[in-house]
């Protein structure tokens, strides 16, 4: 499932992964390493919301 | 499977476990005054309001009609159905007569519903055409005791009629008999009308029989035309007895205000016998007064019981007082609260009411949100019911009671404007039993500390937004330890982690510290520390892994990147800007699900659809609209482009043959960014920099305040997340104006997630924000945008007033973007 952060609006696609944060392509959101945080404003994934 | 309607939300089934089925009266045009104004007023969220009264007081169905001379019922039942279906849990009976209304409902309704009503008026006719759409959409349906001669007054003749009903829906037009709800009508035995006295007998007889001979269906039946006639608090008894005599006959469902039904355990014994009289029309036989006369003596007194039913107007079905305010508190229901309140002080002392009734149900709140099932708006919504409730309680407590709450001293730092987070903090703690005395903002150490001696605080939340506030909290502690302060401290604040405060924070204080991420932790930590459990934050940092840092994009910064020509070097000072062409520019996504916290959390994709279109948007479209119409909205821009070039670290601007530096921190990890990598220096030919300061003025915040003040913690947050939305789309706005005079605008993004991802040149970075936290740059800015020619004035630390404002660099370099140092 595809999350929004609630502080900047940026969207996490698992099917494109984070590569700024070094996470590859099928990545799911609840799977993304200890410690990611949004790569538009550093806000911790407690920010994300079900996008959809 | 038990026949049953549903609504998007929930499914309801006819034959309640605990008879009757509760269908609310009062969504009724001809029915409830209220209703009828709201729609003649074209009110329709406050018809909705209504509909959402009944469904807290406990109504399990809802009767909705809107038949009213000079209306179009078509319209107002199409828009009302859309909008109850939204929001309203409990499903809907759609009380109309036409057949064109009554399909245009059953087409839009997104469950199974029920259609009040037919009869055999014209012979059967229209009974047949509904028939058919009720088999059609597989809905349910009211059938009422009304033939060709008018409705029927004794039971031989209303059971005939249900008769023919049934054959005509079950046998000619293939509906089941469970399908089927038969209304035995009653007429009034309180207008003292001779051929009426047998009326609630007749009806009672008639339900009994319904139910024996037609095996399978539903009864239903309008309760309150029973004591048609009478004072009202008498009626809510007479209409609570025939109600319990009913369900005994065999009556499945009631239309009744839900709120008005008094359980019968509260109804004395003498009481009960004045009313059986009346309905059974027995005693007036001999000598002396009839039972009406006795009855409507007997309530001139106005009874006990009477009264309290009058007083319990919202109490929810055979529920006590206690269920309903812990309810309304947890709905965020304020109608009734103050009469609810009124019959708990008579059994439960005042402080009573707030331990066992009012804080615990804050609390659910509390755990509700936790869990993501509620949501922040609705989360205030309750704190403003719990506030009232205790304002109400509060003159009934002791000196000596209202004392012995704790005590919390909230601030937020120096240095430090922003107050929504710990104005929210306040709102919570106040409405679950604390005492919270609230200094402000800005708030020195020394402050702090004499504050805290004063009033005696047993524990001291600091707040803070900015990177640098996080700062100060450190050595705000360390002040605290060397004046001796032994209180818990509690931490909160967008900027803090866990980390830095179990790491940087704990250590400069000799009592707990403790790190809380939204109000409820805070609430938490209150809890831990009374019941002596409070410990500081710990971060095990084996456990986890450092942070994730976003790498830069693009490597190396690179060099000779051409200088864009601006049109005009220095500054200018811009008033005049349409609120309607900044609008678009508001992120509405992280307004809704951020500022406003309306998340999806939990919902699922259509619920949440349904909130937005109910609920959220309409707020917007509100807001908007004043922003634009009221001037709530002022924007006003002082910009200019300046001559520049780095060395090292820093950016020296120059302007009126004065040098400006700009000192920029630079990343200690890889890649090491700054932004001063972004312009050519001395050597490279220097470049060209934008700055800007972006206000929206002071009247959405005199607003918020205003709304802060009188409690309404909604609408507060509401526009205050308004406003720095608004503000934030002002920048946005302005950033990509001056990309066009820049001449860099030619990949600019084609909708509004292009603006999150940065999908144009450059960037602007804020001061105070994660690029660039110092605010020290501010005093440079100002002597070169000089923008207290748009009323915007620098505090004496350095922030900006009013508090909807903000400032930038602009950078036009390809590799520009947003980090964090």
């Amino acid at each position: 499932m595809k999350m929004i952060c609630t502080n900047c609006g940026y969207v996490y696609d698992p099917a494109e992964g984070d590569p700024m944060g070094g996470v590859e392509a099928g990545v799911a959101f609840e799977a993304l390493p200890e410690g990611w945080v949004c790569p538009l404003c550093y806000a911790g994934p407690a920010a994300f919301d079900a996008y959809g | 499977m038990r026949p049953s309607l549903s609504s998007l939300y929930q499914a309801v089934e006819l034959r309640s476990a605990i008879p009757p089925l509760l269908i609310g009266e009062r969504t009724n045009a001809n029915g409830s005054k209220l209703f009828r104004e709201r729609l003649l007023a074209d009110d329709f969220a406050g018809c909705l309001q209504i509909g959402l009264e009944q469904e807290a007081n406990g109504a399990q169905v809802l009767d909705l009609c809107a038949a009213y001379a000079g209306r179009d019922e078509l319209r107002d039942m199409c828009e009302l159905v859309s909008r109850f279906a939204r929001s309203v849990k409990i499903p809907l009976m759609i009380d109309s007569t036409t057949p064109e209304v009554i399909e245009a409902c059953l087409k839009l309704y997104p469950g199974r519903c029920v259609v009040n009503s037919v009869n055999l008026e014209d012979g059967g006719r229209t009974a047949r055409r509904v028939f058919g759409l009720i088999r059609k959409y597989g809905a349910a349906v009211v059938a009422l005791t009304i033939g060709e001669q008018g409705m029927a007054m004794t039971a031989e003749d209303k059971v005939a009629l249900a008769r023919r009903l049934h054959g005509l829906a079950v046998d000619t037009c293939g509906l089941r008999p469970s399908d089927l709800l038969f209304d035995a009508l009653t007429f009034t035995v309180g207008a003292g009308d001779e051929t009426l006295r047998s009326a609630a007998v007749q009806t009672l007889r008639a339900i009994r029989e319904i139910k024996a001979s037609l095996p399978g269906v539903g009864t239903v039946l309008g309760l309150s035309n029973i004591s048609f006639g009478l004072a009202p608090a008498s009626r809510r008894i007479l209409n609570s007895v025939f109600l319990h005599e009913a369900v005994e006959a065999g009556l499945d469902a009631a239309i009744v205000d839900a709120g008005k039904i008094v359980p019968l355990a509260r109804i004395s014994e003498r009481e009960r016998e004045v009313c059986l009289d009346l309905l059974y029309d027995r005693g007036g036989e001999g000598e002396g007064p009839g039972p009406l006369p006795r009855f409507i003596e007997y309530f001139k007194g106005a009874a006990p019981a009477a009264q309290e039913a009058v007083a319990g107007a919202g109490a929810g079905r055979f529920e006590g007082a206690e269920r309903a305010v812990s309810r309304q508190v947890v709905e965020g229901v304020r109608e009734g609260l103050e009469d609810n309140l009124a019959i708990l002080v008579r059994r439960l002392a005042p402080l009573a009411v707030i331990n066992q009734i009012l804080v615990p149900a804050m609390r659910q709140v509390g755990e509700l949100f936790g869990r993501g099932e509620l949501l922040l708006p609705f989360v205030l919504q309750s704190a403003e019911v719990m506030k009232r409730a205790v304002a109400w309680l509060e003159p009934l407590l002791s000196r000596e009671e209202a004392s012995q709450r704790t005590r919390v001293l909230l601030a937020t730092v120096q240095g430090d404007v922003h107050d929504i987070g710990k104005n929210l903090v306040e709102i919570i703690f106040s409405n679950n039993g604390y005492e919270v005395v609230n200094i402000g903002i800005k708030v020195p150490a020394e402050t702090i500390i004499a504050k805290a001696r004063e009033c005696g605080a047993d524990v001291i939340g600091l707040s803070g937004l900015l990177v640098k506030s996080a700062l100060i909290m450190r050595e705000n502690l360390a002040q605290f330890r060397e004046a001796g302060l032994r209180q818990p401290v509690l931490l909160g604040g967008a900027a803090l982690t866990p980390r830095f405060v179990a790491e940087s924070c704990v250590p400069s204080y000799d009592a707990p510290v403790v790190y809380c991420a939204d109000a409820f932790a805070g609430l938490a930590a209150l809890r831990a520390h009374e019941a002596g459990s409070l410990t500081s934050t710990v971060w095990r940092a084996a456990a986890q892994a450092t942070a994730v840092r976003p790498s830069a994009r693009g490597g190396e910064v690179q060099r000779g990147v051409p200088v864009p020509e601006p049109p005009f070097y220095g500054c200018r000072h811009v008033t005049e800007i349409d609120v309607a062409e900044v609008l678009p520019y508001v992120n509405i996504e992280a307004l809704f699900r951020g500022r406003w916290g309306y998340r999806r959390a939990k919902l699922s994709a259509e619920e949440y659809e349904a909130l937005l279109e109910g609920t959220v948007r309409p707020l917007y479209r509100e807001l908007s609209r004043r922003a634009v119409e009221e001037g709530l909205v002022q924007p006003r821009v002082a910009y200019g482009y300046y001559r520049c070039y780095s060395a090292g670290d820093a950016l020296c601007v120059v302007d009126g043959g004065k040098e400006y530096r700009f000192p920029f921190p630079r990343q200690a990890a890889a890649p090491h960014l700054c932004i001063a990598d972004y312009f050519r220096s001395e050597a490279e030919g220097g470049d060209v920099a934008g700055f800007f300061v972006v206000t929206t003025g002071e009247a959405l915040d005199r607003e918020a305040h205003a709304l802060y003040g009188a409690d309404r913690y909604r609408d507060y947050l509401m526009t205050h997340g308004f406003g720095v939305e608004v503000t934030d789309a002002l920048a946005e706005y302005w950033h990509a104006r001056m990309r066009r005079e820049l001449g860099i605008a030619g990949s600019e993004p084609a909708d509004l997630n292009g603006y999150v991802t940065q999908g144009y040149q450059g960037s602007r970075f804020g001061f105070g924000y994660p690029a660039c936290p110092e605010l020290e740059a501010h005093r440079p800015v100002f002597e070169l945008l000089r923008p207290e020619r748009i009323g915007v004035t620098l505090s004496e630390t350095l922030q900006m007033v009013p508090e909807q404002t903000t400032s930038a660099i602009v950078a036009h370099h390809p590799q520009a973007k947003y980090f964090a140092v």
